[in-house]
């Protein structure tokens, strides 16, 4: 099975070009940043309340991502709510791509090339393979938004994480978001992880977004 | 750590539950309700013991709703705490779960 963060980064991949796409700037960076505590979360390795957010096993889960994250989370113990960890762990966004990356690439899905824009700029760009695992990904997120029972834990999370970031629009036309945007809402808000992630995603978006204009 | 007992009244299973829903707790809570509506058609979930709930109980329970759902059972929520209905409301569950004041039965 993949993970939440191997996902999100298929559900970015453009199938056309092979390039990480992004509504905005950061927004898919986020995404992946966030994938994280849900992957350690559906571990048992981490749990979080109204206010806190804690580790609860330190057990390694073999994947080297989760690993060096939570071998942090436990070492850092002043950082205690989901916003100051997503903050903290965005600076470290390049390499938490760069390894979903590789782990798709291992396993088939993904394969990577190099080419030169106007003869001198490298382009990385990351090509489908094999596009079954990325429909499976789109087709559980349009059934959790469109249909009206309660979906499985992963596809509550991918849901809550795929809405602030822009990242539900690759999967659904803007028509059947808007008709369906108080199930979306619902999904978003209906597990406290998922609630945490999204809330301090859309708020450290939004802080990040309001300095660079005064920066200029 | 959480404590479960189960009885039948008025046709309805009231699985009580007390202790702390956290992640050590999640499975047992999640593992105790969907037995409960594997062998019942209406299930009550009685949480007024219960005094925490983390996220990982949360998920308990709402994988418990889910199950309801597909076993085509009834499955309510009642007599939460204030500090466990506070999660609840914060999650919107009553949009999508019975959240009663009282057992219906």
């Amino acid at each position: 099975m993949l993970t939440m963060l191997e996902e999100i980064v298929l559900l970015a991949v453009d199938e056309k070009t092979g390039c990480l796409r992004s509504v905005r700037e950061y927004a898919t960076a986020y995404a992946l940043v966030g994938a994280v505590f849900f992957d350690l979360a559906l571990a048992r390795k981490i749990d979080t309340d109204t206010e806190t957010i804690e580790v609860i096993d330190t057990t390694p889960t073999g994947n080297a991502t989760l690993d060096r994250v939570l071998s942090d989370m436990a070492r850092r113990t002043h950082l205690k709510t989901v916003e100051a960890w997503i903050e903290q762990l965005f600076y470290g966004r390049d390499d938490i791509e760069g390894e979903a990356l590789k782990s798709l690439i291992e396993r088939g899905i993904l394969r990577h090339q190099k080419s030169k824009l106007m003869w001198i700029i490298d382009v990385e760009s990351y090509p489908m393979v094999n596009n079954k695992p990325q429909k499976f990904v789109a087709d559980r997120l349009a059934s959790a938004i469109l249909g009206d029972e309660i979906p499985d834990t992963r596809d509550i999370m991918l849901v809550s994480i795929a809405a602030p970031c822009g990242l539900l629009s690759y999967v659904l036309v803007e028509d059947a978001l808007e008709r369906r945007r108080r199930r979306i809402d619902l999904l978003c808000h209906l597990e406290t992880i998922s609630r945490k992630v999204s809330a301090a995603i859309v708020s450290l978006d939004a802080a990040r977004r309001n300095v660079i204009p005064r920066m200029i | 750590m959480i404590q479960h007992t189960e009885e039948i009244r008025a046709g309805w299973c009231v699985v009580a539950v007390r202790g702390r829903a956290d992640a050590e707790a999640a499975d047992e809570l999640e593992e105790a309700l969907k037995a409960a509506l594997k062998q019942n058609s209406k299930v009550a979930a009685d949480f007024s013991g219960l005094d925490y709930i983390s996220s990982a109980g949360l998920r308990a329970v709402l994988q418990a709703a889910r199950a309801a759902q597909t076993l085509e059972a009834e499955f309510a929520i009642c007599r939460l705490s204030p500090s466990v209905k506070k999660v609840f409301d914060m999650s919107r569950l009553h949009q999508i779960l019975r959240v009663h004041g009282e057992l219906p039965c």
